[in-house]
């Protein structure tokens, strides 16, 4: 694929150089929530990704025809519509995971990160391009969750995706879990070192704007 | 077209549509949530009195299969008579309350379940508690629906919290009833050694979700209470049909 496809532009830069965590700093709450085991992340993060790409299409469909003096709460409307229906749909077919998520699937609907695309981008740009852009904003924020899942799961349990992972030998030398990952201050941590590892990387050639 | 009756007419538009896609999603997921609210009860009502392991994940097949083959939903009146429904009690008295009972491979009883369906502080707490045949010792506390803050009252329904109950006692030292509460803090920095045995450690930051749980569970034990006497002194009594496919055993049936 050629390097400057606007396309590919559009679904990458979100998850590097515009990251929606790591750079824009949105949608922390939620990161520091959910990201105790790698499976609730991962389950955030699709329904994460399927509400933004969805609402930022429907958004952008409307985008000629929505009267300007309502247009955040029919963003809104739109939104939260199709986070009841992800909230619904975990609730029948992954209740165990969806209990755990409690209200954080709820709370999508004031990520600031769905908002923040539909009043930047869908508003502006047509609905295929919205939906990518949607869709390269739910992997940016899926990947640093389940990046910091991952980190969390492992020190903090000895698990991946609930499965054992550190060898009973390492415990009988006196290895032991560190609880403080399983704390929402490790993920704060966590995503602050992750921050300052983005930052120091990107240094000098710019964050793409 | 006037700009103010161009907004209205779309509100009121996306309403609509909103609202179809709503009801829609509603009606298709719901029989699929109900099963599984269902085999979730079940789940902890098996848990409360540890036929399920905490840690682990079991089929829905796998709970309904250790449910019947364990549990047996029954009622008990006023006098702690044990009933097969809950439209058994005689019409002297007040409503019957529902109870489960845990059997072991002996058709024995091991267990009794009650209910918990108690104010927190954001909504109600409902669970399961788990008594042992003596009629005063914990077997198991289980939480599965709540609205307590997540983080702090919230953490009513972590395994840290719910396994502080077992082996508890609802009576004092001298077998008087006193049921089970919560304390403010670790149980063993706040009450005297003799009172340990009613006391279960709090969460900190959480403290008035304690002081509902303890004030709701002295409620349903104290309605649960001549049942549990019964248990204590050894007497129970039932009320069934004659042709009740299951009897319980170790219960002598009422004389008419």
């Amino acid at each position: 694929m050629k390097k400057n496809n606007p396309i590919l532009q559009i679904f990458l830069r979100p998850i590097w150089g515009d990251n929606p965590i790591n750079i824009q700093m949105l949608g922390i709450c939620s990161a520091l929530a959910v990201t105790v085991q790698l499976k609730t992340a991962l389950v955030m993060a699709l329904a994460m990704t399927f509400v933004v790409s969805c609402s930022s299409f429907i958004i952008s469909l409307m985008r000629r025809q929505i009267p300007n003096n309502i247009r955040i709460i029919v963003e809104l409307s739109v939104i939260s519509t199709f986070v009841i229906i992800t909230d619904e749909f975990l609730r029948a077919y992954f209740y165990d995971t969806s209990k755990q998520l409690s209200v954080f699937v709820g709370l999508i609907i004031t990520n600031c990160i769905v908002m923040g695309r539909a009043e930047s981008f869908a508003l502006s740009n047509p609905p295929h391009l919205s939906f990518i852009d949607g869709m390269g904003n739910g992997a940016g924020y899926g990947l640093v969750l389940v990046s910091v899942a991952f980190i969390r799961e492992l020190l903090g349990s000895g698990k991946l995706f609930g499965v054992q992972v550190v060898p009973e030998s390492l415990y009988a030398i006196g290895y032991e879990d560190a609880g403080f990952m399983l704390l929402a201050p490790a993920a704060f941590i966590i995503i602050g070192l992750m921050v300052w590892l983005q930052k120091t990387l990107t240094k000098g050639r710019g964050v793409n704007k | 077209m006037s700009d103010q009756l161009k907004s209205i007419t779309f509100a009121l538009a996306l309403c609509l549509v909103c609202s179809v896609l709503l009801t829609a999603a509603s009606t298709i997921f719901k029989p699929a949530q109900e099963q599984n609210i269902k085999t979730d009860r079940r789940k902890n009502i098996l848990k409360a009195v540890g036929l399920i392991d905490p840690e682990s994940a079991y089929s829905s097949e796998r709970v309904d299969q250790l449910y019947s083959k364990h549990i047996m939903q029954l009622a008990v009146d006023q006098t702690g008579t044990i009933l097969e429904s809950l439209q058994g009690a005689q019409p002297s008295q007040e409503a019957a309350l529902p109870i489960y009972l845990a059997l072991d491979t002996q058709k024995e009883i091991d267990a009794y379940i009650l209910p918990i369906e108690t104010r927190g502080l954001w909504g109600k707490i409902y669970g399961y508690l788990a008594l042992q045949k003596d009629g005063a010792t914990i077997k198991g506390f289980t939480v599965y629906k709540h609205s307590e803050t997540p983080g702090l009252g919230g953490e009513i329904e972590n395994r840290w919290f719910q396994k502080n109950f077992a082996g508890k006692k609802i009576v004092n030292q001298s077998n008087q009833f006193v049921s089970v509460s919560v304390s403010k803090g670790k149980a063993s920095d706040t009450v005297t050694e003799q009172n340990l045995s009613n006391y279960v450690d709090g969460i900190s930051g959480a403290t008035l979700t304690g002081q509902y749980l303890t004030k709701g569970l002295q409620t349903i034990l104290t309605e649960y209470e001549p049942l549990s006497i019964r248990f204590r002194q050894n007497i129970l009594q039932c009320r069934m049909q004659s042709d009740a496919p299951s009897k319980v055993q170790g219960c002598e049936n009422e004389k008419k």
